[in-house]
């Protein structure tokens, strides 16, 4: 064991003085070709030179709530089986069909709908549209595959289980939102659940709720030379809403446990670290006051190492490797969320310190804090936006809320303005001190410490 | 078929530091990306974990920037930053608005040859901790965390560059002094072991100008890596295995084998092998394993390329609920012995050529990713222009090459093996490597679980 033996250091010469930096033009995402296909979807095209990879996305809106209480998760199961098979080919089959030409599909469900991907090099978009359009038009959900997912969801259940980020998100939800609500429980169904989805059930949701008359396709790339309205009408325009197809109606709120505001302790004898997670209700996008505060509230509070929170626990105190708060906007509300991990022997100071920064922000923010957030947002909008994935991402996620990147731009603008009296009053409307706490992690160790900063009921529950 | 030609300029300062300029006026921002040759591959025995943990270090402030400076001056004009450690490197990047590139090149400049003035206890202590909850999080508090550990150390050779992880021992950490991180820090940091690259919104002319500016005063202090180093590592001559029985919710299997280095002919064909047998949705493990016999939930195999004489190929399988992993581990063994004699079909090669160009091209969408791409290239194989010429290099790969790769490197004969099995209520939690019944033809590593 010899450590590098030590050697002399170079001469180094003064630095320059400090460069200044130059201010950057304003910026807006780029604009949209709007249309809509005959069957009744929106589009969206955005043409990024240089961006070879086309990225097309799809959202169907669809609340989670419309699924059978006894088969929950089924959602997603139909959604992993749509391209494992089709009426034209079986899952090798088509797996083939994609990979030779180097087509990727990805199909999700999340609490506002189905989500389907696209990415596909441009000379390849309309070969990738036809199988796609198969995919959602024409899924065969052969037995076996369906059986498939199942298993492969079981299995992932016990996974999600074992990790502590996971564990904690799950608990979270079951704390805080009302237990009839569909949100308290997990998007993709629990062990009894899935276990209970047959074929007639994917087969049956599919037909009811997936349809292409309220959906929006967003494609974005390197557009230069297509005519890509031509190409998604002569795919994807091609699908026909099913007679049975239930419309999903107007987003309603998801009602909130009453008593969400307490500590709920998941106890896992030997973990090195504890899991935080810490929440209340929060904002949705169209919240009458403006959506602008919420991004730059959380990125203020814990959105780098320079943060609130990670200026304490992680670079005084040396707690965590780092803790992140967003505002998460739902359709209707939105949660407010903090999330990171602690040593284990510090669970009960970490929390201590962490609430009272949460809390802290109710005294409002300085001017230089609001404004060093309002610059990183504006000013990073122009990488953070320059591929063609996160266009699409960004334009379809938005579409679930009726809006499109407009509303981001518009956003920005409203960010570049934000005065520090703004941001403390957007807080404010949201953080009251009452917080729903979930801790993962070796309760034996830091529990009765919890109990005693008296910041709530403290419920013990197993793994 | 695309064919890219991004623009590559290049220019060496006198004093050794390698700079790139790739315009790329779409959007108006610039990456700048700078690769320092040195990761856990350069650490000694008893020193683990400081390369990485210099990358922490590297936030803590230099002469002119106070601790979190780094950060919190880049972000407020702007900025997205960041940093990380492998085994063959560490690097750092941000991309910013065209009009703060200076100031980034400023920041770089005073941390690439004067930190050690801010280098304090206090920070050592502090980003020490932070560094032992980074290892909780990602390893220790994780299922299967351990994993990858158990793969480089059962598959490299004790005493090897690549034998132990980039995170290294926090016991080493813990006995570290000032003393050796400045020295750590006077051995490797300068800019003649260093490349750094521009991509975005900035001429070769204003990009070569701001770089001399800020970094050409800077002495060549550091000792440059040597290269030839890491003689090849040929495959293992025996099969290899490590069990452990913890409490993870499924029976997992990692099957590892050493590859050719980085960027050859030899590693492209062993790559398209991997996705042709375990790699792609429509490879043959995934087909007969998961899908036909659904022994198997979920299968990846991937190459990770290092450029130290040898890489790394590994297929891992979730075993399913109530199946024998043994069983499963003699189909993937079967399936190897199948495509080492007869080579990949037409449509494998041409589905594992397909996905590797998309990937390719989603990889250079971004100019961070692209400046990353092309510092690597020209850090570790002197070639900048790789991310140029990568898809004809791999599209010249012939199904008998592909063939001949898989025969040489991926035999069952050459595979280590490190299995995590569910722990019942009979055996203890995180008990010792047990024998494998089923693996006769291994020899046995058995180390204590973490």
């Amino acid at each position: 064991m010899t450590a590098i033996p030590p050697r002399a250091r170079m001469p180094v010469p003064e630095a320059l003085a400090r460069p200044n930096v130059v201010a950057p033009q304003p910026y807006s995402l780029p604009t949209p070709t709007r249309f809509r296909l005959s069957n009744g979807a929106k589009g969206l095209a955005y043409d990024l030179p240089g961006q070879y990879v086309l990225s097309v996305r799809m959202a169907i809106p669809m609340p989670l709530r419309v699924e059978p209480r006894e088969v929950e998760g089924v959602a997603t199961i139909m959604a992993r089986t749509l391209d494992e098979g089709t009426a034209r080919h079986t899952s090798v089959a088509f797996a083939r069909l994609l990979e030779r030409r180097g087509v990727a599909i990805g199909c999700g469900v999340g609490d506002s709908g189905l989500s389907v991907e696209l990415d596909v090099a441009k000379h390849n978009l309309a070969y990738g549209l036809d199988l796609l359009r198969q995919c959602l038009a024409e899924p065969a959900f052969p037995e076996d595959e369906v059986a498939r997912q199942i298993a492969t969801r079981l299995a992932e259940i016990e996974q999600e289980r074992s990790v502590a980020s996971h564990r904690a998100a799950a608990e979270f939800a079951a704390t805080f939102f009302d237990p009839d609500a569909r949100a308290a429980r997990p998007v993709g169904g629990t062990a009894d659940t899935v276990a209970a989805i047959s074929r007639e059930a994917v087969v049956a949701f599919h037909a009811r709720h997936v349809a292409p008359a309220e959906a929006t396709v967003v494609v974005a790339g390197d557009l230069a030379g297509l005519d890509v309205v031509s190409e998604v009408e002569a795919t994807l325009g091609q699908w026909q809403t099913p007679a049975g197809y239930l419309s999903p109606g107007p987003w309603q709120p998801t009602l909130l446990a009453e008593d969400r505001a307490r500590i709920v302790v998941v106890d896992r004898p030997g973990s090195v670290q504890t899991e935080l997670m810490v929440g209340a209700p929060g904002p949705d996008r169209h919240h009458p006051k403006g959506w602008a505060p919420y991004p730059l509230l959380g990125f203020l509070v814990g959105g780098s190492p320079t943060a609130r929170i990670d200026t304490v626990l992680r670079e005084d105190k040396g707690y965590t490797y780092g803790i992140r708060s967003t505002f998460r906007p739902r359709r209707r509300g939105g949660i407010f969320v903090t999330a990171g991990s602690v040593r284990s022997e510090v669970s009960s100071d970490a929390l201590r310190l962490l609430l009272d920064v949460l809390d802290g922000g109710r005294d409002g923010f300085t001017s230089d804090e609001v404004d060093q957030a309002a610059q990183f947002l504006v000013l990073t909008a122009p990488s953070r936006y320059a591929t063609a994935d996160t266009i699409a991402d960004e334009a379809a996620s938005l579409s679930y809320d009726g809006l499109d990147t407009e509303f981001t731009s518009r956003n920005l603008g409203e960010v570049a303005r934000m005065d520090a009296d703004r941001a403390g009053a957007a807080y404010r409307e949201f953080v009251d001190g009452r917080w729903t706490v979930v801790l993962v992690g070796d309760a034996a160790g830091f529990v009765a410490d919890v109990r005693a900063l008296g910041r709530g009921d403290v419920t013990v529950v197993p793994n | 078929m695309v064919d890219i030609s991004y623009p590559i300029c290049e220019r060496i300062l006198p004093n050794g530091l390698r700079v790139i300029v790739s315009q790329d006026r779409t959007v108006p921002s610039v990456t700048v990306n700078l690769w320092v040759k040195v990761g856990s591959r350069d650490e000694v025995p008893g020193r683990t974990g400081f390369a990485h943990l210099f990358e922490h270090l590297m936030f803590q402030g230099s002469a002119n920037v106070a601790s979190g400076e780094h950060f919190s001056a880049l972000m407020a004009v702007g900025g997205r930053l960041n940093a990380t450690t492998w085994f063959d490197r560490t690097n750092y990047f941000e991309t910013v608005p065209k009009g703060a590139m200076e100031l980034a090149l400023w920041l770089e400049a005073d941390r690439h040859s004067r930190l050690l003035e801010a280098l304090t206890q206090e920070n050592l202590d502090n980003q020490r901790d932070v560094v032992k909850e980074e290892k909780r999080q990602r390893y220790d508090n994780a299922p299967y965390g351990h994993a990858l550990r158990d793969v480089y150390a059962t598959l490299f050779p004790e005493g090897h560059p690549y034998h132990h992880p980039t995170i290294g021992s926090m016991e080493d950490l813990e006995a570290a002094t000032l003393e050796d991180v400045h020295a750590f820090y006077t051995r490797h940091y300068g800019p003649n072991n260093s490349v750094l690259t521009l991509v975005g919104d900035v001429s070769p002319e204003e990009g070569f100008a701001a770089v001399e500016k800020y970094f050409g005063p800077l002495p060549p202090s550091a000792v440059p890596r040597e290269e030839g180093r890491m003689p090849p590592l040929p495959p293992l001559a025996g099969p290899v295995r490590l069990e452990r029985v913890e409490s993870v919710p499924n029976d997992r299997l990692y099957i590892a084998f050493r590859l050719p280095a980085d960027a050859t002919p030899e590693f492209h064909a062993v790559g398209l092998a991997l996705d042709a047998i375990g790699g792609l949705s429509s490879s043959r493990l995934v087909e007969h394993l998961v899908r036909q016999d659904q022994v198997v939930t979920g299968l990846t195999a991937h190459p990770m390329g290092f450029a130290g004489g040898v890489s790394l190929g590994l297929i891992s399988a979730d075993v399913s609920a109530g199946v024998d992993p043994s069983e499963v581990e003699r189909a993937i063994c079967a399936e190897l012995e199948r495509f080492a004699e007869t080579g990949p079909t037409e449509i494998e090669l041409e589905s594992a050529i397909s996905e590797t160009e998309r990937a390719w091209l989603s990889a250079l969408a971004s100019h961070d990713d692209r400046a990353d791409h092309i510092s690597h290239y020209a850090a570790l194989h002197d070639d900048p222009a790789y991310i140029n010429t990568f898809l004809n290099q791999l599209r010249s790969v012939s199904a008998e090459h592909v063939r001949a790769a898989a025969a040489r490197y991926l035999t069952p004969s050459s595979r280590a093996v490190v299995a995590y099995l569910v722990a019942h209520d009979d055996q203890a939690e995180a008990s010792d490597a047990k024998d494998a019944s089923d693996a006769s033809d291994a020899e046995m590593i058995v180390e204590e679980s973490a």
